[in-house]
């Protein structure tokens, strides 16, 4: 539209979403094709968590926290639990550490696969979506069995972990491990040389280094684009100086190269649980921790599968925390997309958007349980599915 | 670079524009900044590109210290850089960093609507998370709001 009255025209997308299964409402101002403003509006899901976690003990708000993300669980948990023991003058012994660091990292495994599978559906590569899931399972199978749930594993307790790793879980996470490597070498190459799939990634989105750092981004896209931020090597908590992972970085800074930053760090991800898992530490799984936690602040920080998740936790002496507050990744990368998105064909938001991994809730249960006696190879009945599924998933 | 060095860094641009200034705990330096003087601050900050900022905490002493806290969190490798604001609970303004980070739009937001701190200038004054029908006025991040109990939620002790 030319001439001197140009009005201005406002896409809105959402709160409800054919692309992303989660609430959030998006207004893109568009010229023709183009984007020339963004905004969003959050809020569909919002719980007060921090206010929460003031109205309830230590020990507690550790368990509320871990519900802050149905996909970092673990992330959210062991933040706060770092925190809270530096501000106790208390720390978990090296078993404990070694445990939360392999949940840490099978927990990004099972993030990246399933972002691989919801941008490869976003691109319009289901078959890749469906391997990807379908694969996926593998390290739901090992968190279910380690822990007794694919979500929200409650592992951590103040002051150490809950469960030990034995000889027969070690082997089962080891021989899982080797099938998914198989698998990302499939992936790796699936997205670095499928003529259609490169055809909707690469050159999209493309974040500069400079603007990258401007932006503020983090996680896999702003290491995509060649920026060095990775707090496991950058700060390293638990026991990621003894058993380093490697910052897996690319330079293209568009989409493709996110794709390539992710599944480059599975590998490193599994490098590094085989590492934890051959030399777990001996020792005790936790210590005592106080009731009452000394004044104090502190700013806990460690890197989850989207990105450095931030907590300034304070304390004033007492039982409950005083304050929690929680950044989490995705909130800072949104920043980078309603700023950076600017200019780009509205046909590519969706990608964008779906590029930076936001975080959704996945609290379905459609595992099928390998059961006593069973084998795994009869279908299961029609009862035993409706136990393991939730409604909307009924064959 | 050495998280200490940085820190210097860090001290070196803005030192002169901060007051008093503290180690909570090692790899941190918090200085208390007027807010007054905000701008200057992340200015230095950003031109210098140190760091990006991480989050806007906001903080509530409680009625009877009565102030509110605004802590800009910069962060760069293992350094963290935090700026702290003190402001009166009663008319709590600092001034908008939208202008030098634009994207800091989202935490303003936040900011805004659970703490009742305003952002001066901020580009999008609107609700980020609370929801439209929530009452003008009432901050839920600080002290004095008391999580209301449903009026149908049973008893301790009666449900089944």
């Amino acid at each position: 539209m030319t001439g001197p009255h140009v009005e201005k025209f406002i896409v809105p997308i959402g709160p409800q979403h054919p692309a992303l299964k989660e609430p959030a409402h998006f207004e893109f101002s568009v010229d023709g094709e183009t984007v020339t403003s963004a905004s969003v509006r959050f809020g569909y899901v919002h719980r007060g968590l921090e206010k929460g976690a003031e109205n309830r003990n230590w020990a507690q708000a550790l368990y509320l926290l871990e519900r802050v993300c149905g996909i970092c669980s673990h992330a959210h948990s062991t933040v706060y639990a770092l925190g809270v023991e530096r501000l106790a003058g208390v720390s978990a012994p090296p078993r404990a550490q070694a445990i939360r660091q392999i949940l840490l990292e099978l927990e990004r495994i099972h993030s990246h696969m399933l972002w691989v599978g919801v941008a490869a559906h976003e691109a319009g590569y289901d078959t890749l979506f469906m391997y990807s899931w379908r694969d996926r399972e593998t390290v739901m199978d090992i968190l279910e069995s380690f822990t007794g749930n694919r979500v929200n594993y409650s592992a951590n307790v103040l002051g150490g972990v809950k469960y030990d790793l034995g000889p027969a879980q070690a082997d089962s996470i080891l021989s899982g491990l080797d099938y998914l490597e198989k698998r990302l070498h499939y992936y790796l190459n699936v997205v670095n040389n499928d003529e259609s799939f490169l055809g909707r990634t690469r050159g999209v989105g493309t974040m500069t280094t400079e603007e990258a750092e401007n932006l503020g981004a983090i996680g896999p896209v702003v290491r995509a684009s060649g920026v060095h931020r990775d707090l496991r090597v950058d700060a390293p908590y638990l026991m990621y100086a003894d058993f380093p992972v490697t910052m897996i970085t690319a330079t293209a800074g568009d989409l493709q190269a996110r794709f390539v930053v992710r599944i480059q760090e599975l590998f490193e991800s599994t490098r590094n649980i085989r590492a934890l898992v051959e030399h777990l530490p001996e020792g005790e799984l936790s210590v005592r921790f106080p009731r009452k936690v000394r004044a104090g602040e502190t700013v806990s920080r460690i890197e989850a599968p989207r990105g450095g998740l931030f907590y300034f936790i304070k304390s004033d002496g007492s039982e409950n925390p005083f304050r929690v507050k929680v950044r989490t990744p995705s909130l800072r990368n949104f920043m980078s997309v309603i700023v950076g998105v600017v200019g780009h064909q509205l046909a590519d938001v969706p990608m964008i958007l779906a590029g930076i991994d936001p975080c959704f809730s996945c609290n379905d249960r459609t595992v099928i349980v390998h059961r006593e006696g069973s084998d795994g190879s009869a279908p299961p009945s029609e009862s035993d599915s409706r136990k393991d599924s939730s409604s909307w998933s009924k064959p | 670079m050495t998280t200490e060095t940085l820190l210097e860094e860090a001290v070196q641009l803005i030192g002169d524009k901060a007051g008093g200034q503290s180690v909570p705990e090692p790899g941190r330096i918090d200085l208390t900044v007027e807010p007054a003087r905000l701008l200057e601050c992340v200015n230095a900050l950003t031109t210098a590109h140190w760091g990006y900022l991480s989050a806007i905490t906001g903080l509530d002493l409680g009625p009877q210290d009565g102030h509110l806290e605004a802590l800009y969190h910069f962060c760069q490798k293992a350094a963290v850089l935090t700026l702290r604001v003190s402001l009166p609970r009663d008319g709590a303004v600092v001034p908008s960093v939208c202008g030098l980070i634009p994207s800091a739009t989202l935490f303003e937001r936040e900011l805004m609507e659970m703490f009742g701190i305003v952002c001066e200038g901020t580009p999008d004054p609107r609700r980020l998370f609370l929801s439209d029908d929530w009452p003008q006025g009432v901050y839920p991040l600080r002290k004095d709001f008391i999580v209301p109990v449903p009026a149908n939620r049973p008893e301790k002790g009666t449900a089944e």
